[in-house]
């Protein structure tokens, strides 16, 4: 019998995979590569948003397509499902300007059909949301999200009002509200692991937000009676991650997941506040809140200080396509070296199994966590 | 480094060096301003407000042609930073932070008053990030807005239709941007950018990449290649660097009329030439011998690099009623065209065949991670034009992996296998 939990997990994973099996189904769907296109936006013009997931299925399609080592497993997959025609009824592809591989993903599907190399494919945009800072900036990103409202009320027919817009966000925040509980049980003595509570979170992108809210208050309710996980608290950092992978292999070795740098789970952040205008709201939103490359160093780095008193030890995940997460490292590692902090930094695909070296090291500072961790933790 | 076959070329590299010491004489002396910007920053902004500007760019392809790169590459691996983030946006970074670690060319970079650079690689607000706080300095960035729809062909309107070469809504942005950029610049130095000033420097402009366009023209044209790529290299960028200036335009006439006398003579750079080649990619700055080393053995000589081709394709821009709107027009989309589809691919197998290239060797940069994107669709557009291609692995500052002989018997092949067979 499906519990919340397990309709949360589902949702989180299977999404992506079951396109291309039902056009009517597939109608209704606006693929995107990360979760940083306005979620609310996409379910106000009465679509679906499906996040695209790396895995470690095999991207034949893409990779004779794609430059080795330079575009993360998400883009991989999204590509070669779009080579593969799965995409090719869906409402949209919406590719947002999470990362200079996603806007080359961008560019590379736009080329894909110029060139004939896709017989079918959906329509490709691109949501040039930036994330520096500026008036300018700002006044760009309402402008190309007014774009995307336009575009997607092509795409479904419908164009939403402000007031649906609001009601919309009103609706998600409820979501938020859900997520924000789950992700308290991650804090201080945490009663849910990193690799279980991860797709309850990132199911808030793909399951409408009253559903959604309804579920993870069920899945709180069964999760909040756990005992408390005895392992030393590891936060995730380096490279977002789109998968419990990484997750599980550190729990495998007795530590837990408090939190993870990512946009699956910014979920729990804030509330959305709109005051006057829906569009402007939701694009500062997420010019500000959005994870991943394009977002600024001071930003990520104050992301990752709020956690920092709360954890016992960090591992930094920089896979081979990482171009940015890279130069933050020393200062981070200065950083949890002033306050005692273990840390160790994997190199290889968070998607696949530690390599013996990346193994070897989580052992060590799993073993480092232990012996620094304080004895009220649990 | 083979011999320089032409004299505008010594004197190119000597007013680089002069250009230098005068530059570290106002900063360190003076207590001037100048700035650290990427090459893809609109210079012409610096210096009409009398704000020297050294190209990020320049700088590290000195210090990797100095054979001066090594410790300060080991330094930042030593420092934690891995071996697949890009060495060549962030050397000079590294020249000044990891002091020490390599004798930096020419005496060094002084402190900056401020860096700029356009946000085009997710790397770059990283690097200039750091490099701002190692100097304490001031960092401008002007975000680069993604195209929507991009133009395959877009040489063919960058002249005169650049309002539709670039779509309005980046237009606008990237006009903002520059704005907030010039009120940064007036700040600091005091001066005012006139719109006049800045219409008469991109007329001077224009009519520098107007003879460059006529050197192109004749490096295409002649029957044997007049000019060494490397050359081409050193007097096209030395000029571009200062472009419109007095000196970038009076050289850029004494390098035309060079380039024009020895097509006029018949002098090729390579008598006896055979093979055309092609080098897609930035250059390879601390190997630069390997691309005269096939002119003895198959008389294969490089024509065709972006840095002389680029010059006219990217920066003419006619119809100056609003000065700041056509050299955003430019920035907008500058150096995609140069890596990515449908851009890059397009304009490449066109210069190709201008050129009448026999073989491309295109560079697969480990670290460059935006660069390496887009090569396959180079490659294949290439190849469907009937040009083969060599995939070159190696990076452009790093030389630690770098193996010149298996690169020269790989080129040694590729040239008896597949371009003379």
């Amino acid at each position: 019998m499906a519990t919340a939990i397990t309709t949360l997990t589902a949702a989180f994973n299977d999404a992506f995979a079951h396109l291309g099996e039902s056009a009517d189904l597939d109608r209704r769907v606006v693929v995107t590569s990360w979760p940083s296109v306005p979620v609310e936006i996409v379910r106000a013009s009465r679509l679906r948003l499906v996040v695209a997931k790396g895995s470690t299925a095999a991207t034949p399609l893409a990779d004779a397509q794609l430059e080795p080592g330079l575009f993360p497993a998400r883009l991989r997959q999204l590509v070669d499902a779009a080579l593969a025609g799965r995409l090719a009824h869906v409402a949209r592809i919406v590719i947002p300007r999470t990362s200079d591989p996603d806007y080359k993903c961008f560019l590379y599907l736009r080329e894909f059909c110029r060139l004939g190399l896709a017989a079918a494919m959906a329509p490709t945009a691109l949501f040039d949301l930036l994330q520096s800072d500026g008036a300018h900036v700002r006044r760009y990103d309402v402008e190309r999200t007014r774009a995307l409202v336009d575009m997607l009320a092509d795409a479904s027919g419908h164009r939403p009002s402000d007031g649906e817009l609001r009601q919309e966000i009103g609706l998600t925040n409820a979501a938020r509200a859900a997520a924000r509980h789950l992700v308290a049980l991650r804090r201080d003595a945490p009663r849910v692991s990193g690799k279980e509570v991860f797709p309850l979170l990132g199911a808030f992108w793909h399951v409408p937000p009253r559903e959604y809210a309804s579920l993870a208050s069920q899945a709180f309710a069964d999760l909040a009676n756990r005992s408390p996980l005895r392992g030393p608290r590891v936060l995730l950092a380096g490279a977002p991650v789109d998968g419990i992978d990484l997750h599980a292999a550190i729990e495998s070795r007795g530590a837990v997941v408090v939190d993870e740098l990512s946009a699956w789970s910014g979920a729990a952040d804030d509330d959305v506040r709109c005051d006057e205008d829906p569009i402007a709201a939701l694009a500062e939103a997420y010019r500000r809140r959005s994870i991943g490359p394009r977002r600024p160093a001071g930003a990520m780095r104050d992301r990752a200080e709020c956690v920092l008193d709360h954890i016992d030890a960090v591992v930094v995940s920089l896979p081979e396509d990482d171009a940015t997460f890279g130069w933050d490292y020393p200062a981070l590692r200065e950083r949890l070296t002033a306050r005692g902090l273990p840390h160790t930094v994997l190199r290889g695909d968070p998607h696949r199994p530690l390599t013996p070296a990346d193994g070897q090291r989580l052992d060590s500072l799993v073993e480092a966590a232990e012996r620094r961790r304080p004895s009220h933790h649990g | 480094m083979a011999d320089k076959q032409l004299g505008v070329t010594a004197a190119a590299s000597a007013f680089q060096k002069e250009w230098f010491a005068q530059l570290r004489h106002r900063v360190f002396e003076q207590r001037e301003p100048y700035a650290l910007v990427q090459a893809d920053v609109p210079m012409e902004l610096f210096d009409l407000v009398d704000i020297p500007a050294v190209s990020n760019q320049w700088w590290a392809a000195l210090i990797a042609a100095k054979q001066q790169a090594a410790g300060l590459l080991d330094a930042m691996a030593a420092d934690g930073l891995h071996d697949g983030l890009c060495r060549y946006c962030s050397l000079g970074y590294a020249s000044m932070h990891y002091r020490g670690a390599e004798a930096p060319p020419w005496g060094g970079l002084p402190p900056p008053r401020l860096l700029c650079a356009r946000l085009t690689c997710d790397c770059v607000h990283r690097v200039f990030s750091l490099w701002a706080d190692a100097c304490g300095a001031e960092l401008v960035e002007i975000d680069h807005p993604g195209a929507c729809e991009p133009h395959p062909q877009w040489w063919t309107l960058g002249r005169r239709r650049w309002r539709e070469l670039v779509e309005p809504h980046r237009l606008a942005f990237t006009i903002a941007a520059l704005e907030a950029l010039v009120a940064r610049l007036e700040t600091i130095s005091g001066r005012r950018l006139e719109p006049d000033a800045l219409r008469a420097r991109l007329e001077r402009v224009n009519e520098q990449e107007e003879i460059f366009d006529e050197v192109r023209g004749l490096i295409a044209a002649a029957p044997q290649c007049p000019v060494r790529m490397t050359e081409q290299i050193t007097n096209v960028m030395a000029t571009q660097w200062v472009r419109g200036s007095d000196w970038a335009l009076s050289h850029a006439r004494a390098f035309r009329d060079e380039v024009k006398h020895r097509v006029d003579a018949g002098i090729a750079a390579c008598p006896g030439e055979r093979v055309r080649l092609m080098w897609v990619g930035a250059g390879l700055w601390h190997d630069t011998s390997f691309y005269t080393a096939f002119e003895a053995s198959h008389g294969a000589v490089f024509v065709w690099s972006m840095y002389l081709a680029f010059g006219p394709d990217g920066y003419i821009r006619y119809g100056l009623d609003d000065p700041m709107a056509a050299l955003a027009s430019r920035t907008a989309s500058f150096n995609e065209y140069l890596h990515n589809p449908p851009w890059a691919p397009e304009w490449i197998a066109h210069q190709a065949k201008a050129h009448r290239i026999d073989g491309a060797l295109v560079l697969r940069p480990r670290s460059m991670k935006p660069s390496a994107t887009g090569r396959l669709f180079i490659e294949r557009a290439l190849e469907r034009v009937g040009v083969p291609v060599l995939p070159i692995e190696g990076d452009v500052v790093d030389a630690r992996a770098w193996n010149p002989a298996a690169a020269r018997a790989a080129v040694r092949t590729f040239l008896d296998e597949r371009v003379s067979a």
